[in-house]
């Protein structure tokens, strides 16, 4: 009753602003400030020296790169207007809008897009390494310009729509890399007023911004929040229009408060307990993969997901993510199944269980610990006995590099390129990846073929086969992908973040 | 008075070496910064690359020699995090803290003053249970709930003050009384104590026999023997507020040092951590200093003999 009522006033509200609120409207246009807290302020706001997502999400706005991938893993023309791709897979070539300029009045051209590649190259650069996938760049005329690869790289474009910004040579050149950090340049939507350090970025919209009508508010002020009750106390207070990375308990709360929408997605990011078969692993009744199998049945994964976050998770079926190239939705999560877990490690020799290391980090993620507890509990319901060993998670993944944690450690991978191959090499290409513990051949054939295959529906079906077999073959014990919360003012239109936590403000603009 | 001086800041340069040296060890003890410094997937290769690039392959005596020798210059490396000069960067941030320090300490001194002072005057009076009430609960109620509180309160529901941030004078209010809360307790008591000893000495006595007036004998010879131990722990407090300021700092997104030291610590900045230990190492030793001569000043019984 009290909520009927409630809607009623809000729609009457609703009714008189749309209605009463018009013709004012029309007459002035207002200036139009979007308002967004981050909850770590930005290490810098040069898309290719900001280290972590929300850092790079403020320095994204200014910038553009050749395509733009889209949520579903699209890749779409954004400078470059059109491109070929050699039939030998290793060469591409662009060709490139012709009536964009820098903010600064520099022309973008063929130039611009050789200077940024060689610029994003060097080593002291956070994301060198992804523009070191492209071998050589070369100008042909002034707007085109070829790239390529030492071998046919499938991940490139979606590589370059992440991590390639385009700065203008002359004013990088001329300021350096710090300056161009304290007043950086790029082709975006949005232009650089200034970064009172530690207080807040502004940004102004770019008038002569080459998508037509975008972007839609005239200004954007980044203000950092580092604590998330505040943050929630400040979306309350309309302080702030954006909040994110809130507690579902936060998001739930903040279901009842008027002027305030919470916005709920799940984020690629698998949570897991991996196995080791490289190093403290060797020898232990996990390399068996009935006893993988057997821990899959053993968790009640469902149980860990309603009492610990309120059910806002997904159950992981492998390491990829729904959103992801070729994730095969007829597979259902393990269930929980105790007996059958008893009978496989029955089946594997140890009907009586076994004991076995166990490692977690402390402080690293939300509330992984019970997590962690929760496990080790439900396995020793089957008969496995861990020693679970929590460590600070700095220590504990300076270990996990050195592959010298326990056979079953827990951890989590995020991924931001709309497909699960980096996620996966990471994980698992054994020696030739920092954080793997585990190496099988039948992966890491797929992973190749993955990584040479240019045809996306040849790719996704890959995916979809790999998808399957670590899912017979776990070399995980799958967890959960989580849910994320933030939550705008009512009258934020087209904000859309993505799973990746990423998100464009160009579309955005208020009510 | 002028050789005790010099002993004290011989004695103040050689803690400051200690500082750098444990300092220097302890960040180390933390792991590896290389990891931090590249991305997750990044190749071993890739790692071992940025570990020689930034020095971290040498040996720690080298290391050690390197870091010793450029803090001697005023220069403690760059920040990992940040990419700029790590000492120039907690300067920057010294302003918010001094002046958020400054008026958390203006309002405990404000309030616990004339509380105390009354209180322990006439003890089993009204004033005299406010004193003992905000001592007991300055000393108890911790200051990140009680932060957390004031913002439900005057900034949720009341809208008198803005949430967060630094904008303008009013924006200090709620994060200098969250900050101010617990000295505030620890003066009240203290003031309280001391006034109620005074209060009993036949110099007191003698005052009011002269027939002087209560307030003037509060004010010249009570508050003036208080102030003696308060002035003592408004030194210490001052350097406990710069720590107790990592929470407070944090919570209102205040841009001082003590939301730095969370920066710095989650983003594993060795340069940082230590430019910002060395710094308010600095900063308390320099207090300890100021607050020796102060003693002097203000009673003159104290004379530090040759």
């Amino acid at each position: 009753m009290k909520k009927a009522l409630c809607l009623l006033v809000m729609m009457s509200l609703v009714a008189f602003a749309a209605f009463g609120g018009g013709a004012a409207e029309e007459a002035v246009e207002p200036e139009q400030t979007l308002r967004v807290a981050v909850p770590t302020f930005p290490n810098s706001i040069d898309a290719s020296i900001a280290a972590e997502r929300n850092a790079q999400n403020v320095a994204w706005q200014m910038f553009d790169s050749l395509v733009f991938q889209t949520e579903t893993g699209e890749v779409e023309p954004a400078l470059a207007r059109d491109w070929d791709i050699s039939d030998d897979g290793r060469t591409y070539t662009f060709y490139l809008r012709e009536d964009v300029e820098f903010h600064n009045g520099e022309p973008f051209n063929a130039e611009a897009v050789v200077y940024s590649w060689e610029r994003g190259q060097r080593p002291e650069l956070e994301w060198s390494d992804r523009w070191a996938r492209a071998d050589d760049a070369r100008v042909i005329d002034e707007y085109t310009v070829e790239i390529s690869t030492e071998e046919p790289d499938a991940l490139l474009l979606g590589i370059m729509a992440q991590h390639w910004n385009m700065v203008p040579p002359q004013y990088t050149e001329e300021v350096g890399d710090d300056a161009f950090g304290e007043a950086p340049v790029g082709t975006g939507p949005f232009k650089f007023v200034e970064w009172v350090r530690e207080d807040r970025v502004v940004l102004e919209a770019n008038e002569n911004y080459w998508r037509e009508g975008l972007p839609r508010v005239d200004e954007v002020i980044y203000v950092p929040i580092p604590e998330a009750s505040t943050r929630m106390a400040a979306i309350q207070t309309g302080e702030v229009d954006i909040v994110n990375r809130l507690s579902f308990e936060q998001a739930e709360a903040l279901e009842d408060v008027d002027g305030v929408n919470v916005v709920t997605y799940p984020i690629d990011r698998v949570f897991y307990i991996a196995f080791n078969n490289l190093t403290t692993g060797v020898g232990e009744p996990t390399e068996d993969v009935r006893v993988r199998q057997a821990m899959n049945y053993a968790v009640d994964r469902q149980a860990i997901v309603d009492s610990l976050f309120g059910g806002y998770a997904e159950l992981a079926t492998g390491l990829m993510t729904t959103g992801n190239l070729g994730y095969d939705h007829s597979i259902e999560p393990y269930p929980y199944d105790p007996d059958r877990a008893r009978e496989l490690l029955a089946e594997a020799g140890y009907p009586d269980g076994f004991e076995i290391g166990f490692a977690a980090p402390t402080g690293a993620y939300t509330n992984f610990e019970q997590v962690a507890e929760a496990v080790q509990g439900y396995l020793r319901d089957v008969g496995i006995e861990t020693d679970l060993e929590f460590m600070e998670s700095g220590r504990y993944w300076d270990l996990e590099a050195e592959k010298a944690l326990p056979p079953l450690f827990g951890d989590s991978w995020s991924e931001r390129s709309g497909e699960a191959l980096p996620r996966l090499r990471g994980a698992l290409d054994g020696w030739d990846a920092s954080f793997s513990a585990w190496q099988e051949e039948t992966i890491t054939e797929y992973m190749d073929e993955i990584g040479r295959t240019v045809d996306q529906e040849r790719r996704a079906q890959l995916y979809t086969e790999l998808h399957n077999y670590m899912f017979e073959n776990p070399p995980f014990i799958y967890l959960y992908v989580p849910e994320t919360f933030e939550a705008t003012r009512d009258n934020v239109r087209d904000y859309n973040p993505r799973a990746a936590e990423d998100y464009f403000l160009m579309y955005t603009y208020l009510e | 008075m002028q050789r005790y001086l010099f002993s004290r800041l011989i004695q103040s340069a050689l803690l400051m070496v200690g500082v750098l040296v444990i300092t220097f060890f302890m960040v180390r003890l933390t792991g590896d910064p290389a990891r931090v410094m590249t991305p997750r997937d990044a190749s071993p290769e890739r790692v071992e690359a940025m570990r020689e690039a930034m020095g971290f392959n040498d040996p720690l005596i080298v290391q050690f020699t390197r870091y010793m020798g450029g803090a001697a210059r005023g220069d403690f490396g760059r920040s990992l995090h940040y990419r700029a000069p790590a000492m120039s960067l907690v300067i920057q941030r010294v302003p918010a803290t001094i002046e958020l320090t400054l008026a958390a300490m203006g309002f405990a001194l404000l309030f616990a003053i004339p509380l105390g002072v009354f209180g322990g005057s006439r003890p089993g009076s009204i004033w005299d249970t406010l004193a003992r009430g905000f001592g007991l609960l300055g000393q108890t109620v911790p200051n990140f709930w009680l932060a957390l509180m004031l913002i439900v309160v005057f900034a949720v529901d009341l809208g008198w003050f803005p949430s967060f941030g630094r904008s303008g004078p009013i924006s200090i209010v709620l994060p200098a009384v969250a900050l101010g809360f617990f000295p505030l307790g620890q003066f009240v008591r203290l003031v309280r104590s001391a006034t109620l000893e005074v209060r009993g000495e036949d110099y007191i006595r003698t005052a009011y026999s002269k027939g002087i007036e209560e307030r003037a004998v509060l004010g010249r010879h009570v508050f003036r023997n208080v102030s003696i131990t308060l002035v003592s722990i408004v030194g210490v407090q001052f350097g406990y507020m710069l720590g107790g300021s990592i929470y407070i700092e944090s919570i209102f997104s205040w841009p001082g040092i003590g939301r730095m030291i969370n920066e710095a610590v989650q983003a594993r900045d060795f340069p940082l951590v230590q430019a910002i230990a060395v710094f308010s190492a600095g900063f308390v030793v320099v207090l300890n200093l100021l607050t020796d001569v102060a003693y002097a000043l203000i009673d003159p019984r104290i004379r530090y003999e040759d």
